[in-house]
C-alpha cells in the first residue's frame, strides 16, 4: 500500500519527499517574488525565509535590485542590512523603488586587510542569530564551504530572508544553498538560470522583463550621441 | 604563603607538601620551602576583597551583611523563586564567586548564626584537609526569616579566602559545603561542629576539652547556669541564635550611591584580549551594585591603567555607551569583547578600573502575550551596538539623503548611531522619484571612459537609452555641470554615465565622458 502512495503523491508520505518532475514543498514561510513566472518556478511558490538564497551575478549592477525589488519593498517592518556591497548603495534610486530609506543599514567594508572578509561574516551571522531584522544582503567573493554552512545555519536558527550575492564563477562549486540562481542581463530584463533548487532541473534561462521600472519615461530607442562633428569625419559605420 | 606576624597564616598547596604549616616562623618556614613566595597579610585588602564579593552578592539579594571571620550573611528567603531553588541558587552564587577569582565554602541553614557556623565548620575542615592553605576566609550566610516558612527559609553561607587575592580560582570541594533546610536536620549538623569554632569560648578550650566537652552539642547538654557562670552570656546567646531560639539583628549593607570598583592586576598584560577575565570581575560587581539600587546603567568608562614607565602614561580609557539602558552582564561584556579585541595596549596594563557614569532607574521590558516575530526594539539596537563595537560606528552606516541636486551629496549616510527621523528622511527625497532614473550603486569616484569610434567604451560600446538629464549645481561648492544618461552595453546592462560638459564658455573642448552608476 506503501508502495502505490509513494508513487502516487510521495509527499503524503513525507513532506520532504518530492519526485523529480515536481517541485518541492518547503515548510518554510515564503515570500511572493512580485514576479508570478518566478513564483511559479519556486519551491514554496517564492522566496524561502530562513535560508540561504545564492544569486550569482557576472558583475555588479545587472539588475539584482530590481528583481528583489517587490520583495524587499513588501517587507514593512525590520531593517534590510546590506553587508559590504560592492558599491555606494543609493538611498534615493531603493526609495524610488519603494523601500524606505530609514529601513536601510550599510555595513560597510572596514578597511583592514584580511580582516575585512571575516568581519562581514561575522556581521552577517550575528544579525542572522539575532533574527531582528527583514532582510541580510551579503556580498562575498570568496567563501568557503564550511563558511557557508556555518551561515545556512545561522539563517535556519531565524527567520531572516537571507540573499547571498557571488560571482558566476561561484556556481561550478559545492554550496548548502537549497536555492542558486544566476541572474544574467538580457535585452529589457534579466534571465535567470535555475543553477539549484528543489525540483527538476531546468536549463532553459527564465527571461523577466525588468526595464519599465527603469526607463518609464521613455520607451527604449536605438539613438546615436548626437556627436557635433565635421563634415566627413563621422566613420560610416556610426552614420548607419 | 602569607605571613601574619612573622608567622605563617596561609600557604598554598605546595607549600604545605613541603611541610610548612600555619603558626610556623618566617625562618621556618623558609627552611621547608626556600622559593616561596612570601607576603605580608594586608587586612586592609581583604576588606576589600570581601567588599568586592559583597558588592557583587547583592545581585541575589538585598540583604546582605558581613559578620565575623570574613563571612557574609545572605537572607535568601525571598530569592530562592526568582533563581529557580536553593540548589540553583547556590550553583550561581558559587559561579559568580569563582568569576570573581574567590573560592569559597557555602552553607544554608534556617538561622543565620546557624548558616555561619555550619560554613566555618566546612572551611576549617577544608584547610584541615588540605585543600586550600590561603588567608583569611570569607563566609556569608543566607537567612531568611523564621517566622513564617520555617521550613523553606535557608540560610547559605559562605566561606572564601582572600589570602593573596587573586589567586584564588580553584573550585570549592562540595563536600565542605553544607545545605541544611530544616531546623530539626540543623541540630544535628551542628552537634557534630567542634566548639572550637565559638569565639567567645576560645579560651576556655581546654578547660572543655578536660571535662570531654569537644562539640556543641555536648556543649548543648551541660548545664546552661554554670555555662553562663564560667563563660559568659555570649556562649548561650550564640548557640540559642543558631538553634533559632533567639533572634538576631544584622546591619545591612548598603550599595554605595555612585560605582567605581578598581582591580589591581597581578601581571603586565600586554594584551587587550587578556583584560576581558579582570573586566567581567569588574562588571560583576557593578551588576550587583545596578540590581541592589534598582539602576540600569547607560555608560560606562573602563580606565586601563599603564605602567609607569620612564614617563607617565595616562590611563587609556573605553567608553561604551548603551542605546538603551541595560542591568545584566552579557551584553556588556559582549560589547567589551569586541572593543577589547580591537584595541591595541601602547604600554602594558597593571590596573582596571570600572566606573558607571550614567544610570538610569530600571524599567524591566513590558512583555507583549503575543510577541513579534521581528524580536524587539531592543534587540535591534542591542545588535546595532554589538556590530559597532566590532566594526566601528563609522561602518555601520543608516540612510539620511539630503536634497541636493548632485548624487554624490544626496547620497547620504551616516551612523546608526545617530538619530535620524524617518519623516526628516522622507521630507529630503524629492516629490517626483519615481520618474528619476537613479542608479542602485553609485561608484566612489566616477570612472572616466574610453571613447572608441566617438563613442564611450566600458567593456563594449555603450549606447545611450535614455535623453540626458542636466545636473547644474552647487557653485557654492563642488560645482557640477553634468548631462547623465542611461547607456545600454553589449550584454544589456545599464550603465548611469555623464558627460562633462564644458564650463565657463569653454568652447569645444574634449568631451568626457564618466561611469558613475550601476543599475543594480
Amino acid at each position: 500500500m506503501i508502495k502505490s502512495q509513494l508513487a502516487d503523491a510521495p509527499e503524503a508520505v513525507h513532506p520532504a519527499l518530492w519526485r523529480a518532475s515536481q517541485l518541492a514543498h518547503t515548510s518554510t514561510d515564503c515570500l511572493d517574488t512580485g514576479y508570478p513566472v518566478l513564483s511559479a518556478q519556486l519551491p514554496g511558490g517564492g522566496w524561502p525565509q530562513g535560508m540561504m538564497v545564492e544569486l550569482l551575478l557576472p558583475q555588479h549592477g545587472v539588475g539584482e535590485f530590481r528583481l528583489l525589488r517587490p520583495t524587499l519593498a513588501g517587507i514593512a517592518q525590520g531593517s534590510i542590512v546590506l553587508v559590504q556591497p560592492p558599491h555606494a548603495p543609493q538611498a534615493l534610486a531603493l526609495a524610488a523603488q519603494g523601500i524606505a530609506p530609514s529601513q536601510l543599514v550599510w555595513i560597510r567594508g572596514t578597511g583592514r586587510d584580511g580582516r575585512q572578509s571575516s568581519d562581514a561574516l561575522w556581521a552577517a551571522e550575528q544579525i542572522l542569530r539575532s533574527g531582528c531584522c527583514g532582510a541580510l544582503l551579503l556580498w562575498q567573493n570568496h567563501v568557503r564551504g564550511e563558511t557557508l554552512r556555518r551561515l545556512h545555519l545561522a539563517a535556519q536558527s531565524g527567520n531572516t530572508l537571507f540573499f547571498m550575492i557571488r560571482p558566476l564563477a561561484a556556481a561550478q562549486d559545492a554550496s548548502p544553498a537549497p536555492l542558486r540562481l544566476s541572474v544574467m542581463p538580457a535585452p529589457g530584463g534579466i534571465e535567470i538560470g535555475f543553477v539549484k533548487r528543489k525540483g527538476p532541473q531546468r536549463d532553459a534561462p527564465l527571461f523577466l522583463p525588468l526595464t519599465p521600472s527603469l526607463l518609464q519615461r521613455h520607451a527604449p530607442l536605438d539613438r546615436t550621441p548626437s556627436a557635433s562633428a565635421p563634415a566627413r569625419s563621422v566613420l560610416p559605420s556610426l552614420v548607419g | 604563603m602569607v605571613l601574619e606576624q612573622e608567622r605563617v597564616a596561609a600557604m598554598s598547596p605546595l607549600a604545605r607538601a613541603a611541610g610548612v604549616r600555619a603558626g610556623m616562623r618566617r625562618g621556618g618556614a623558609l627552611m621547608l620551602a626556600p622559593d616561596a613566595q612570601v607576603h605580608e597579610r594586608e587586612p586592609q585588602r581583604e576588606a576589600e576583597a570581601l567588599n568586592a564579593v559583597a558588592l557583587a552578592m547583592l545581585q541575589f539579594t538585598p540583604q546582605v551583611a558581613e559578620a565575623e571571620e570574613a563571612t557574609l550573611l545572605l537572607d535568601v528567603g525571598a530569592s530562592l523563586r526568582l533563581f529557580g531553588g536553593i540548589r540553583a541558587l547556590c550553583w550561581q552564587i558559587q559561579v559568580s564567586l569563582r568569576t570573581l577569582g574567590f573560592s569559597g565554602v557555602i552553607s544554608c541553614a534556617p538561622t543565620a548564626r546557624g548558616a555561619w557556623l555550619l560554613a566555618r565548620g566546612g572551611a576549617a575542615r577544608a584547610a584541615a584537609a588540605g585543600a586550600r592553605q590561603h588567608a583569611a576566609q570569607v563566609v556569608r550566610s543566607a537567612h531568611s526569616h523564621r517566622a513564617e516558612q520555617a521550613d523553606r527559609s535557608a540560610h547559605s553561607d559562605r566561606a572564601a579566602r582572600p589570602g593573596d587575592i587573586a589567586r584564588r580560582s580553584d573550585a570549592e570541594p562540595p563536600a565542605y559545603a553544607v545545605r541544611v533546610l530544616s531546623l530539626a536536620s540543623l541540630e544535628y549538623s551542628l552537634a557534630g561542629l567542634p566548639c572550637g569554632l565559638l569565639q567567645p569560648l576560645r579560651p576556655y578550650l581546654d578547660w572543655l576539652e578536660g571535662i570531654g566537652c569537644q562539640t556543641l552539642g555536648e556543649l548543648r547538654r551541660l548545664p546552661r547556669p554554670g555555662l553562663q557562670r564560667r563563660c559568659g552570656r555570649a556562649v548561650l546567646d550564640m548557640l540559642d541564635a543558631a538553634h533559632g531560639l533567639l533572634p538576631e539583628l544584622f546591619e545591612w549593607l548598603e550599595a554605595p550611591p555612585t560605582f567605581r570598583a578598581k582591580l589591581e592586576l597581578f601581571d603586565r598584560v600586554e594584551h587587550a584580549d587578556a583584560l576581558l577575565h579582570g573586566a567581567q570581575r569588574l562588571i560583576l560587581q557593578m551588576t550587583g551594585w545596578l540590581c541592589a539600587r534598582q539602576f540600569a546603567v547607560e555608560r560606562i568608562h573602563l580606565l586601563l591603567e599603564h605602567e609607569r614607565g620612564r614617563e607617565a602614561r595616562p590611563p587609556t580609557a573605553i567608553e561604551i555607551i548603551l542605546a538603551e539602558p541595560t542591568w545584566r552582564d552579557e551584553h556588556l561584556l559582549r560589547l567589551l569583547k569586541e572593543r577589547l579585541a580591537k584595541l591595541t595596549l601602547e604600554a602594558p596594563v597593571i590596573g582596571l578600573t570600572l566606573e558607571a557614569l550614567q544610570v538610569h532607574p530600571m524599567l524591566p521590558p513590558s512583555e507583549s502575550l503575543f510577541p513579534d516575530p521581528g524580536g524587539s526594539k531592543e534587540d535591534r539596537q542591542r545588535l546595532m551596538e554589538l556590530l559597532v563595537a566590532r566594526l566601528g560606528a563609522e561602518n555601520v552606516l543608516q540612510a539620511a539623503p539630503l536634497a541636493d541636486y548632485r548624487p554624490e551629496h544626496a547620497n547620504r549616510w551616516v551612523s546608526v548611531q545617530e538619530k535620524v527621523r524617518p519623516s526628516d528622511a522622507r521630507a529630503q527625497l524629492p516629490p517626483d522619484m519615481p520618474s528619476l532614473p537613479r542608479p542602485s550603486w553609485l561608484l566612489a569616484k566616477p570612472i572616466a571612459l574610453l571613447m572608441r569610434d566617438h563613442r564611450p567604451f566600458y567593456g563594449s560600446p555603450l549606447k545611450l537609452m535614455s535623453t540626458a538629464e542636466r545636473i547644474e549645481a552647487g557653485w557654492w561648492g563642488e560645482a557640477e555641470t553634468r548631462d547623465y544618461f542611461i547607456a545600454q552595453g553589449e550584454d544589456h546592462t545599464h550603465y548611469w554615465i555623464y558627460r562633462e560638459r564644458p564650463r565657463n564658455g569653454d568652447g569645444e573642448a574634449e568631451q568626457r565622458w564618466y561611469l558613475h552608476g550601476l543599475f543594480g
